[in-house]
């Protein structure tokens, strides 16, 4: 068991070490110049060329690198010229929304297609298959952020349900205290009901968007394995001692397919964390992805860089736990079973 | 598509019979039973027009080629062909109760309890992610009002009674803990944990080990004797049935081609058929070097159901007669009480032809 573990660590490490080499190279080769982009199209060419001095451009790659994981590892994630802080404050303003908005969104989306991948398989009839393999494909095949468009138009515009793109409360409205930094949570924690209304009549709409692609993935995965699991010989042998459908969907079927949903479902989070560009962008939402999306249109290297690092420990240390989980709850693979 | 039936060789009892009226009484009475697949390329008809009694005690071994019918009709005797299949008419009565048409609630009161199956594949056949004991518990407390803990005990006897050692403890393990034999074993005490009077057992030891078969069929045969139920042995090993079976009923193209003893199918078969399948049986005593014995060719399509014997093409005597290819064959019995459809059974002490 240590020994597993200890291998998946390694790997692990060895997975994040290689990302961050990918990324710094990939950055530092793309075309246009940080420098420039920093001191303005106006300035001369001395200015640019002793400002990338100072930002050490003319290092190496390898003199850049050791400097880079240097302070990395003493917790400095470097700064952000576009925005004037350094990326630690920025990633702490921001990860709480972006927390909030895709943890609400993974679990609609496990939520529904659970949902609608078990009506879907348990009925007799065809069509509760036929609409959610249309609304999974429709879900999947059209870009979240011009869904986002349309739903501001409609929902915002159009009927004023929902407010517009104004971030995560209204105008004028106080942020609750914060504890963990999602609002909708601290406000709750506070006990002030006006401030949770709000933030998450703000939260619904980016939330339901954002969900649209991962339920379409999750349901589709797991209706097909919930119709192979119908398939399996044990399922028709609890039949043939007696048991109804519904105790053989529940006891049976439906445990194999959760199962199947778990590293997909957690693959899907860690996506969700490092932030979804556009449709924060869409509507305004301070998070990890407007912040990366704006980082990029200004060659803000540092916040770009620590967002995909940060996007790749998440994806190493979700999958790690994920196995863990799997290995845990699957008795075939559990470890000190006899 | 006929709707005769097959009337039956003279009624044999295993063990000491019982009074009259239960020697009468099937407790398994099926007629003109078709079952059919609709594919996109056709509907294959897989069990056609199939009828036969079982009584308390008997055992009745059915063989035939892989893609006879005989795994079809067993599914159908429980209700549970899996789709696109569906049984297509004819009637399945359990101890007197119609089962054909049932809806999923009253079918499964009588699954279990009334009629068991032990499936081929014990590898598949115990759900990986519950213990023995959750499976067990649960398939007994589906016909059974008992408390868990009285369950648990009851499925540990009967694991201890089909030669699970230290069963108490193995209750606890799941079903990769098992070898095959071993889970066999436990899918069969599952299966008669309600004590059903009909045990339908689907080539239960084609998945198994050479050395384990014989166990598995030897505590079959002991449980069904013990407890006196009537046994359904789906099979293509002609030999488990000569030692196993009181009676055979030989299937080809989903329908039964020869109903008889096993005896006399042994001694004389009647029907061409199972006269080769016969032939086939490989005596490791008296074979020699060189290529097995086989029936040439291969079954017939079920998708279609054309005129005549459907195994004249394969016949060694009809092959030439003009007879077989227009004519389908009724049943008719021979001299030795065997059922037959043919119309060139070999009859008397076989050496006819």
């Amino acid at each position: 068991m240590t020994s597993t573990l200890l291998k998946r660590l390694g790997v692990a490490l060895a997975t994040i070490f290689g990302a961050s080499i990918f990324t710094f190279v990939l950055l530092r080769k793309v075309p246009g110049d940080p420098a420039r982009a920093i001191a303005g199209d106006t300035a001369t060419e001395e200015t640019v060329a002793a400002l990338r001095q100072s930002m050490g451009l003319d290092d190496n790659l390898f003199v850049q690198y050791g400097n880079y994981m240097g302070s990395l590892l003493r917790g400095d994630f470097g700064f952000s010229y576009s925005t004037g802080n350094s990326v630690g404050t920025l990633l702490g303003q921001r990860l709480p929304a972006t927390l909030e908005l895709g943890l609400l969104s993974v679990i609609i989306a496990i939520v529904a297609a659970v949902l609608a991948a078990s009506f879907a398989v348990y009925s007799r009839r065809r069509w509760p298959d036929q609409a959610v393999r249309a609304a999974s494909s429709l879900a999947m095949g059209s870009p979240p952020f011009w869904i986002a468009l349309l739903a501001l138009m409609v929902f915002s515009i159009q009927l004023g349900i929902f407010p517009g793109p104004e971030g995560r409360l209204s105008p004028g409205m106080l942020k609750p205290p914060n504890i963990t930094g999602m609002f909708t949570v601290d406000s709750l924690l506070a006990g002030q009901w006006g401030t949770f209304a709000n933030a998450a009549w703000h939260l619904i709409l980016p939330a339901a968007i954002v969900t649209l692609g991962p339920f379409a993935f999750l349901s589709r995965l797991y209706r097909n394995q919930l119709r192979g699991t119908l398939r399996e010989t044990f399922v028709a042998v609890s039949r043939s001692h007696g048991l109804r459908r519904l105790p053989v969907y529940n006891r049976h079927v439906a445990p194999h397919g959760l199962l199947s949903l778990l590293p997909a479902a957690s693959l899907l989070f860690a996506d969700l964390l490092a932030g979804s560009l556009l449709v924060e962008k869409v509507f305004g939402w301070p998070g990890i992805g407007s912040m990366t999306a704006d980082a990029i249109i200004q060659k803000d290297f540092a916040v770009v860089q620590a967002v995909l690092l940060l996007a790749a420990v998440l994806y190493v240390v979700v999958s790690l736990l994920a196995d863990l989980l799997m290995t845990a709850a699957d008795p075939r693979t559990r470890v000190g079973a006899r | 598509m006929q709707s005769n039936s097959l009337s039956l060789p003279a009624p044999r009892v295993a063990g000491d019979g019982g009074p009259d009226a239960e020697r009468h009484d099937p407790v398994l009475s099926v007629r003109g039973l078709r079952t059919d697949f609709v594919t996109a390329v056709g509907t294959v008809h897989a069990v056609r027009d199939v009828s036969f009694d079982l009584r308390k005690g008997q055992r009745l071994a059915i063989v035939g080629e892989s893609g006879s019918g005989k795994s079809a009709m067993a599914m159908s005797l429980m209700g549970l062909v899996p789709p696109p299949g569906h049984v297509a008419g004819g009637s399945v009565k359990l101890n007197g109760t119609e089962i054909v048409g049932l809806d999923d609630a009253g079918i499964s009161k009588v699954r279990g309890k009334d009629i068991g199956l032990v499936f081929q594949d014990p590898m598949a056949a115990l759900d990986p992610l519950k213990t023995i004991g959750s499976q067990f518990v649960e398939t007994i407390r589906v016909h059974q009002d008992v408390s868990v803990k009285a369950a648990r005990k009851m499925a540990a006897d009967l694991l201890g009674e089909v030669g699970v050692n230290d069963a108490a403890r193995r209750l606890s393990d799941y079903p990769h803990q098992y070898s095959g034999g071993m889970r066999q074993r436990v899918l069969i005490a599952m299966a008669i944990a309600n004590d059903p009077s009909v045990v339908v057992a689907d080539e239960p030891t084609t998945a198994l080990d050479v050395t384990t078969q014989a166990q598995v069929l030897d505590l079959l045969a002991k449980i069904c004797d013990e407890r006196g139920n009537a046994l359904v042995l789906i099979t293509h090993n002609l030999g488990i049935v000569e030692e196993l079976c009181d009676s055979v009923n030989v299937m080809y193209a989903g329908r039964f081609v020869e109903c008889t003893s096993t005896e006399a199918l042994f001694a004389s078969p009647g029907h061409p058929y199972s006269k080769a399948l016969l032939d086939c049986v490989i005596d490791p005593a008296t074979a020699r070097r060189g290529a097995l014995p086989a029936i040439p060719g291969s079954p017939p399509d079920l998708s279609v159901d054309e005129p005549g014997c459907p195994f004249a093409p394969r016949c060694p005597i009809g092959r030439d007669q003009e007879r077989c290819a227009v004519e389908r064959p009724q049943p008719r019995t021979l001299s030795n009480g065997a059922v037959v459809r043919c119309h060139f059974a070999y009859d008397t002490q076989g050496e006819t032809a």
